[in-house]
C-alpha cells in the first residue's frame, strides 16, 4: 500500500501540490485524472524520488520512502517518452535493471536472459530481443518500457501518461493489455492520465487531482454518477456545472451540477412545472457521430451542454441564438456543500 | 472510345516528360550548384598542393635548391635518420599524452555543463567561458606559460614561499612537461565542445529511466552516459590529434629546443630551404594524420550516432 500524506511541492510561486493525501491500496489499478498542469507528474515524481516533497511524507507499508535515492525505492516508473535506452538493444533495455540494479543485482547470464524472455513474452515482444529500439514501431517501444518495468519486480509500477503517445486505435488495444498485465502480476499500477475516458476505462478506483489536491477517490461508476465536487464533476466532462441561482422553479444556493444527458430543452415556458429551468440561449450543435453536442449560453455567460444520443433523439429543432428553457428533475441535481 | 484515350494518354506521357522526373533533374542541378564553388575550393587549395608535396618530396635536394629530377634519396635519408625517427616518435607520444589528458580535464568539465547545468542559458554561457582565451592570440596564451612556469615564475615562487620546496623546479618550463601544460590547455576546449555537446542531447529521462531501475549513479554514468557520450569523445579526438599532430609553435616556444615534433622539423626545414626534406616529413605527417582519423572513425560509427 503506498500512502501520501499532506504532500506539498511548490516550483518558487508555482504550488504545484497543496496538501495532497493520498492512499493506493495493494493489487489495484488506480487511475489518477487530472488537466495538464494540475501537478500529476509531479505527484509520480516525488513518489520515484526524482523530486522531494517540500512538506509531508510518503510511504509504502508503513515504511518512509521519501528521502531515498530513486535507485533504492523499488518503484517502477514507465516514462511518456518510454525514455528508452538509445544505444542497447531490446533485450538489454528489458535486461538493464536486473544486471545493474544496485540492490539484488543478478550475474546468471541464463537467468537474465530467462526472466528477460519472459518478460517479452508477457507483453507480447517475443522475438524482438535482438532489435534496436529505434528500429520498432511506438507501441513496441511502449511495450519494452513497461516490460523493462515489470521485470524488475518493483512494488508498484507508475505510469505517466503512457498511451499519450500511442494512435487511438493501439491505444484502445494497450488499455485491455494493461489491465490483463497487471492483473496477472498482482502488483498495484497508478496510472496517470488526462483523459477521463482513459481513467474511467482502466481504474479499478479513480481520483481526481485539481486545484494541487486529490479532490475524490473512488470506483469509477461512484465518480462518474456522484461527483463529491464541483471540480470533480468537471472532470467527467459529462456534468453542467453552475450557479444555483439560476435555476427558477426552487430556490438553490451554491454551486450545482446536472449531466448532460440529464436536462431536455423546450420553448420559452413550456418546460414542465415540476421541473427546474434554466434560460439560455443556443449557439451552436456539435455532431460526434452517434452523440450530438448542443451548446446554449446561461445569463451569467455559463456554458451548458446537452447530450442527444442518436438512437432517442429528444432535443427539438434548435435555432442558433434563439432563447430556450432548459430543464431537468429535481432529483438530477447535485449540490456542493461549501466551496471545492 | 476508352482505348483510344488510353492510347493518347499513354503516348503523351512518353513524349512529355513527366514533372517527377523534371524535378529530379532540378535538385540534381541544385544540388551540383551547391557543390561546386566547394569542389573547386578543395581541388586547388588542398588535393593539388598535396600532389604537389608528393611529388616535390622525389626531387632532388642541393644545399641551397632543388631541382626537378625524381629521386628517393630524400626519404632514404629521412627513413634512416635516428634524429628524424625519433621526432616521430616524440610525435605520436605527445600526441597520445594531450589527447588522454584533453579527456581526462575536458570530460568532467563537458559533464558539468552538459549534463548537471540544466539551464541553456548558464549553459551558453559557460562554454563561451571557455572560449575565451581565444580572443587572445595563440602565440601570447603560449609564451604565458613562460612566466608560470620558470625557475622564477608563479609556481615556483609559490611553492618556495609555501616551504614545500627548497630549490625551484627546473622541469617545469623547458621541458617536455612544459610542451604538454601548453597543449593541453590550448586544446583542452576542443574536446569540452563537441562532448558537452552529445552530452546535452541526453534525454534526462533515460538517465532517470536507469536510476529508476535500480542503477547506482556510477553505474548509470559507466553505462548509459558514457557510451552515449562517446561520440562526442571522438569528434572531440579528430580536432585535437589533427591539431597537436601538426604542432610546432608550442614545442617551439616551451621546449627550449627539447622537443622536436614533426612540425618542427618542416618549420625548420623549410626555413634553410631543403623544401625536398620539408616535403617527405609534410607527407609522414599527412599519413600519420589520416591514420589516425580512419582509426577514430573504425572505433564509433558516427553516422550511426549522431
Amino acid at each position: 500500500m503506498l500512502t501520501l500524506s499532506r504532500i506539498s511541492r511548490s516550483y518558487g510561486d508555482t504550488v504545484a501540490l497543496d496538501g495532497v493525501d493520498f492512499v493506493v491500496p495493494d493489487d489495484t489499478y488506480m487511475s489518477l485524472l487530472g488537466a495538464s498542469g494540475s501537478g500529476k507528474t509531479t505527484l509520480l515524481r516525488l513518489i520515484a524520488g526524482f523530486e522531494e516533497p517540500d512538506h509531508g511524507e510518503i510511504s509504502i507499508h508503513q515504511t518512509r520512502i521519501d528521502g531515498q535515492a530513486p535507485h533504492l525505492r523499488d518503484i517502477g516508473f514507465v516514462f511518456q517518452n518510454f525514455a528508452l535506452f538509445p544505444h542497447l538493444s531490446v533485450a538489454d533495455n528489458v535486461a538493464f535493471g536486473l544486471r545493474y540494479r544496485a540492490n539484488k543485482a543478478l550475474n546468471n547470464d541464463t537467468e537474465i536472459k530467462d526472466r528477460t524472455q519472459e518478460a517479452l513474452v508477457l507483453v507480447g515482444l517475443d522475438g524482438f530481443g535482438h532489435r534496436g529500439v529505434s528500429a520498432i514501431s511506438g507501441g513496441q517501444r511502449q511495450r519494452v518500457a513497461l516490460a523493462r518495468t515489470l521485470v524488475c519486480e518493483p512494488r508498484i509500477v507508475l505510469l505517466d501518461e503512457p498511451l499519450g503517445a500511442l494512435d487511438a486505435n493501439l491505444r484502445a488495444r494497450m488499455c485491455d493489455e494493461l489491465r490483463a498485465i497487471r492483473q496477472r502480476l498482482g502488483v498495484s499500477f497508478l496510472h496517470v492520465t488526462g483523459s477521463e475516458t482513459e481513467a474511467l476505462t482502466m481504474g479499478d478506483e479513480v481520483a481526481v487531482l485539481a486545484n494541487g489536491r486529490i479532490t475524490q477517490s473512488d470506483t469509477p461508476d461512484t465518480l462518474f454518477s456522484q461527483p463529491r465536487t464541483a471540480e470533480a464533476a468537471r472532470h467527467m466532462n459529462a456534468w453542467n456545472t453552475f450557479d444555483g441561482t439560476l435555476c427558477d422553479g426552487m430556490s438553490v444556493k451554491g454551486e450545482i451540477a446536472v449531466r448532460f444527458d440529464q436536462m431536455d430543452v423546450s420553448a420559452q415556458g413550456r418546460a414542465p412545472k415540476d421541473h427546474l429551468r434554466v434560460h439560455a440561449q443556443y449557439l451552436t450543435g456539435e455532431f460526434n457521430g452517434p452523440t450530438a453536442l448542443s451548446f446554449f449560453r446561461a445569463a451569467d455567460g455559463t456554458l451548458l451542454q446537452i447530450i442527444d444520443h442518436l438512437s432517442q433523439p429528444r432535443l427539438p429543432d434548435l435555432i442558433e441564438g434563439q432563447h430556450y428553457d432548459l430543464h431537468f428533475p429535481s432529483n438530477a441535481l447535485r449540490q456542493f456543500h461549501g466551496a471545492v | 472510345m476508352s482505348a483510344f484515350s488510353t492510347d493518347t494518354l499513354a503516348t503523351s506521357a512518353q513524349t512529355a516528360e513527366s514533372p517527377a522526373l523534371i524535378r529530379e533533374r532540378k535538385d540534381r542541378r541544385r544540388a551540383l550548384g551547391l557543390l561546386t564553388p566547394g569542389l573547386i575550393w578543395m581541388a586547388l587549395f588542398m588535393v593539388l598542393p598535396m600532389v604537389m608535396v608528393v611529388y616535390v618530396s622525389f626531387w632532388t635536394q642541393t644545399t641551397f635548391a632543388v631541382n626537378s629530377e625524381l629521386t628517393t634519396a630524400s626519404w632514404e635519408r629521412f627513413l634512416s635518420s635516428p634524429t628524424y625517427l625519433s621526432a616521430i616518435w616524440t610525435t605520436l607520444r605527445i600526441w597520445l599524452i594531450v589527447l588522454v589528458l584533453t579527456i581526462l580535464v575536458g570530460y568532467p568539465v563537458a559533464l558539468f555543463i552538459g549534463l548537471f547545468v540544466r539551464n541553456k542559458t548558464i549553459q551558453t554561457a559557460l562554454l563561451v567561458a571557455c572560449v575565451i582565451p581565444f580572443w587572445t592570440s595563440f602565440l601570447i596564451r603560449v609564451i604565458a606559460w613562460r612566466p608560470m612556469l620558470g625557475t622564477e615564475g608563479a609556481i615556483n615562487t609559490i611553492l618556495l614561499k609555501l616551504g614545500v620546496i627548497s630549490e625551484p623546479l627546473t622541469f617545469l618550463l623547458f621541458s617536455e612537461f612544459s610542451v604538454l601544460v601548453g597543449m593541453t590547455q590550448i586544446y583542452c576546449v576542443f574536446m569540452v565542445g563537441p562532448i558537452t555537446f552529445m552530452l546535452g542531447r541526453i534525454d534526462i529521462s533515460v538517465i532517470e529511466a536507469a536510476r529508476d531501475l535500480g542503477a547506482s549513479f556510477g553505474t548509470v554514468f559507466r553505462r548509459i552516459i558514457l557510451p552515449l557520450s562517446l561520440p562526442g569523445v571522438m569528434v572531440g579526438s579528430i580536432f585535437v590529434s589533427v591539431m597537436v599532430l601538426g604542432e610546432f609553435a608550442t614545442a617551439a616556444s616551451l621546449s627550449g629546443r627539447k622537443v622536436n615534433l614533426l612540425g618542427n622539423i618542416i618549420v625548420s626545414q623549410v626555413g634553410s630551404l631543403k623544401w625536398a626534406f620539408a616535403a617527405v616529413a609534410g607527407v609522414v605527417l599527412t599519413i600519420i594524420i589520416t591514420a589516425v582519423i580512419a582509426l577514430a572513425l573504425r572505433l564509433v560509427d558516427l553516422r550511426k550516432e549522431m
